[in-house]
């Protein structure tokens, strides 16, 4: 028998977030021209569990999963700092170190702008001043996406069916 | 919460190792990082105190491959086990997707155990998630020791769910692969039921419940214990589903690789033009620094020589000194600050002279 999925499954559903290959491309576009005005090395945007969605720039030698998430944890450590404080979040982090440095700022309620700039070529004061313009033209894209309708079409294809022999082939025949 | 990114064709997910402390939480993880296919995994990253107790995470990230379409990756996290660090575990377990719950199977340790499954419901319903639909396995770990109490008294103990439970050694790595694989396997035929169930129509649909309550499975199970299999989604994606055809997909691949490549390039040309001008910068301040000190400047500035022919030569000397080291100042200031103050005029003149904000 069908199981129906329960209220709260229902409702993270909602909340789920699912990128297209037109809201990547137009997330990048915003990224690519952002980065050029703060003259940033590099731009990813994560969501606030720390999975990467989509990233712009110069990421060698960054190991971006493990940046994703330890900047996910961050902010999540710092929102509570933020609470206590009787705010309900910080809405931007700042990380300065002597060559490199990151900024993370925090876009709709789910994803997290991280910006990594060489003090040599910006300023923080750069930084700043063009992520509100981004986060602004971000946040835009987020609605829409937030607001369209769940396609109700499946993830995934019938190859599905082979998902126990991908698990074989990761963790064993167990 | 699973991110479904339909332009990298990828799935990500999130499962969390939880458990009373030191009951092998961290432990389970290092084994998944030792065992795992080097291509399959990245790095593990430990956020411990000195004594190795994990004081805010640890964390790995998991490539298990091709399902149903989508490349699939997990992210494993462990919670710090103290009762202390409640308020990390709270941020660790958000978006939680499935759940580990590791036990430590000593009967002194039962108390623990119960303590922290009920610390693990708490914080699943304070964020708004319910324990008893969560994707949730649970590990009876420390199997070698002796006097344990049977998987019999620790399931009527603490498995109120009827969740999946497994027998494990973690230290030897004995049981940590299959309590992994039967989480993704639920996680993932959850969100195939989330997202199949238009295509399994009324009564099409052979979508289990959780899962079948009360599976048990020791260590060394057949894989054959595992409950049947969902039925997979009835049809591929459409085509309007924005779905790119593998040819297209890797031709606007190579191509977004030029593009980024070509960005690159253009980067370091930037970069080493700047450091050209900044080693310009220097050479024209070293230059400065071997001029002739102040009381020899009446030979130095030809326009300046009639004046010293004039009266008052110490007051001469003193504005010609004045203005030299304004100069020099000036000049020094205008070298490091000058791109930046274009930059930052240009885009004023953009926004106040009428014109257009680049990319706009």
């Amino acid at each position: 028998m069908a199981m129906k999925p329960s209220d709260t499954d229902q409702k993270l559903r909602k909340q789920r977030l699912i990128f297209y290959e037109d809201d990547i491309g137009r997330i990048n576009k915003a990224l690519e021209n952002y980065q050029n005005l703060s003259k940033s090395r590099c731009n990813m945007l994560i969501d606030v569990e720390g999975h990467p969605v989509t990233q712009v720039g110069s990421t060698e030698g960054i190991n971006l999963e493990t940046i994703a998430a330890l900047v996910a944890a961050s902010f999540a450590a710092t929102k509570e700092v933020a609470k206590i404080l009787g705010e309900t979040e910080f809405s931007s982090l700042t990380h300065q170190g002597k060559n490199e440095s990151i900024q993370l700022s925090i876009v709709g309620d789910r994803t997290i702008l991280t910006t990594i700039f060489d003090s040599q070529d910006t300023t923080v004061g750069m930084v700043m001043f063009y992520t509100k313009e981004l986060v602004e033209k971000l946040n835009a894209i987020f609605n829409e996406i937030k607001s369209r309708k769940d396609s109700g079409k499946p993830i995934f294809n019938d190859d599905f069916k082979d998902m126990s022999g991908v698990l074989d082939d990761m963790f064993g025949d167990v | 919460m699973v991110q479904i990114n339909f332009a990298k064709r990828e799935i990500n997910c999130k499962l969390v190792y939880y458990g009373p402390g030191l009951s092998g939480k961290t432990t389970n993880l290092e084994v998944v990082h030792k065992k795992a296919p080097a291509s399959k995994k990245g790095e593990l990253t430990s956020i411990a105190t000195e004594g190795d107790r994990t004081l805010f995470f640890d964390y790995m990230p998991l490539e298990l491959g091709k399902v149903g379409g989508m490349n699939t990756k997990f992210q494993l996290y462990t919670v710090p086990g103290q009762v202390y660090y409640n308020a990390t575990r709270k941020l660790v377990l958000q978006g939680a997707d499935g759940v580990v719950f590791v036990a430590d199977s000593q009967p002194d340790k039962m108390d623990e155990n119960l303590e922290s499954f009920q610390n693990l419901e708490e914080n699943l319903r304070e964020q708004g998630l319910d324990p008893k639909t969560i994707p949730m396995v649970l590990q009876w770990n420390k199997r070698d020791l002796p006097n344990v109490l049977t998987p019999e008294e620790l399931d009527a103990k603490m498995n109120k769910y009827g969740a999946p439970t497994f027998e494990a050694v973690a230290v030897t790595g004995d049981g940590v692969f299959p309590t992994l694989k039967k989480l993704a396997q639920i996680v993932l035929e959850k969100l195939n039921r989330e997202y199949g169930l238009q295509n399994d129509g009324p009564g099409g649909g052979s979508a289990p419940a959780k899962e079948p309550p009360k599976e048990k499975e020791p260590a060394k199970a057949p894989a054959a214990a595992t409950p049947p299999p969902k039925k997979p989604a009835a049809e591929p994606p459409p085509a309007k589903e924005p779905v790119r055809e593998p040819a297209k997909a890797k031709a606007q691949d190579d191509r977004a690789e030029r593009e980024r490549a070509e960005r690159e390039r253009e980067r370091e040309r930037e970069r080493a033009e700047r450091e050209r001008e900044r080693e310009k910068d220097r050479e024209r301040d070293r230059e400065k620094e071997a001029r002739p000190k102040p009381r020899d400047f009446n030979v130095t500035p030809p326009a300046q020589e009639p004046a010293k022919k004039g009266g008052g030569k110490g007051v001469l000397l003193l504005l010609l000194l004045i203005a030299v080291i304004g100069g020099a100042v000036g000049a020094g200031f205008a070298g490091k600050l000058g791109p930046l103050q274009k930059h930052y005029d240009d885009h004023l003149r953009q926004h106040l002279g009428g014109g257009t904000p680049a990319g706009q």
